[in-house]
């Protein structure tokens, strides 16, 4: 039986790849254009970091200087209202014997008032220096 | 939805109307708002440090008591704020003007207004005296205030 075999001088070769030119550049081209690409990202972002610091910075010592400003007036009002308070008690209070006036607390400390009285009037025997106009005091 | 109600008040006037007492030196309040406050933050700064830090190093030694026992140092602090915002009004108040009304527009961010900042720093500097100078930025470099070429514009 004669079996099937090669033609004389065998096969000629088989084309397995398409026979194209390469595209584009060589492929460290593309390394290091990507590293170049983040390196300069890189520096841009860490520029804008350290320039986020010193804005910071900036704004901090803005409200710096002004904290003592705005608490001076906050805490002139608050001696004020309690001042107030206090006399307000004295003259309520006069007439009951043992009344005892002062902190309520067991120290001398500065107890920030929890409650905001508003008086409806003005206290009797202590000048107002703010007098509502008629319309508002509707 | 039931959150548009007008309030309902008892009374009208809602605060406390006792004047302090009469041994107490009267201080008038500063009355800027945020922005004018901002802007001037400092050139307050330049010329009140001391006041402020003896206020603070004040309240800071006597806790618990500082409201009551701070309050010379206190009106010190606010005369200073009152004599640089007064003095700002009557010798820079345009280029004061459209920096802080800059600041207003701007969400109070500064390093959106420095075309403002840099004609008021000027004239501050110039008719006033008061420079203004962030404490603690690293030397060698342009202080932030006064870049061109930033990243944040």
């Amino acid at each position: 039986m004669s079996q099937d075999l090669p033609p004389q001088g065998g096969y000629g070769p088989v084309q397995y790849r398409r026979n194209l030119p390469p595209r584009g550049f060589r492929p460290s081209f593309y390394i290091f254009a990507t590293f170049a690409v983040c390196a300069y990202g890189f520096y841009r972002v860490i520029d804008a970091t350290h320039e986020k610091r010193e804005l910071a910075r900036e704004k901090r010592w803005a409200r710096i200087h002004l904290a003592p400003v705005l608490q001076a007036e906050e805490d002139r009002d608050m001696v004020r209202r309690v001042w107030a308070g206090e006399r307000r008690e004295e003259l309520l209070m006069k007439d009951v014997k043992g009344w005892k006036f002062g902190s309520v607390y067991h120290s001398d400390r500065f107890v920030k008032p929890s409650f905001v009285p508003t008086p409806s009037q003005i206290t009797p025997g202590l000048a107002p220096h703010y007098v509502p106009d008629e319309e508002e005091a509707k | 939805m039931s959150n548009n109600r007008e309030p309902r008040f008892n009374q009208h006037v809602l605060v406390d109307t006792v004047p302090l007492p009469d041994h107490i030196p009267k201080v008038d309040e500063v009355g800027a708002s945020s922005a004018p406050l901002l802007s001037a933050a400092f050139f307050i700064g330049a010329r009140c440090r001391p006041y402020n830090d003896d206020y603070m190093k004040c309240k800071d030694e006597s806790p618990g008591r500082g409201e009551l026992d701070c309050m010379r140092e206190g009106r010190k602090v606010t005369r200073c704020a009152i004599s640089v915002l007064e003095d700002i009004n009557t010798h820079c108040l345009e280029q004061f003007r459209a920096h802080w009304d800059c600041l207003e527009r701007r969400n109070h961010l500064l390093w959106k207004c420095r075309k403002q900042e840099w004609p008021l720093n000027a004239c501050v500097f110039e008719k006033i005296g008061l420079e203004k100078t962030i404490p603690g930025a690293p030397e060698g470099q342009t202080p932030i205030h006064l870049r061109t070429n930033v990243k944040y514009t």
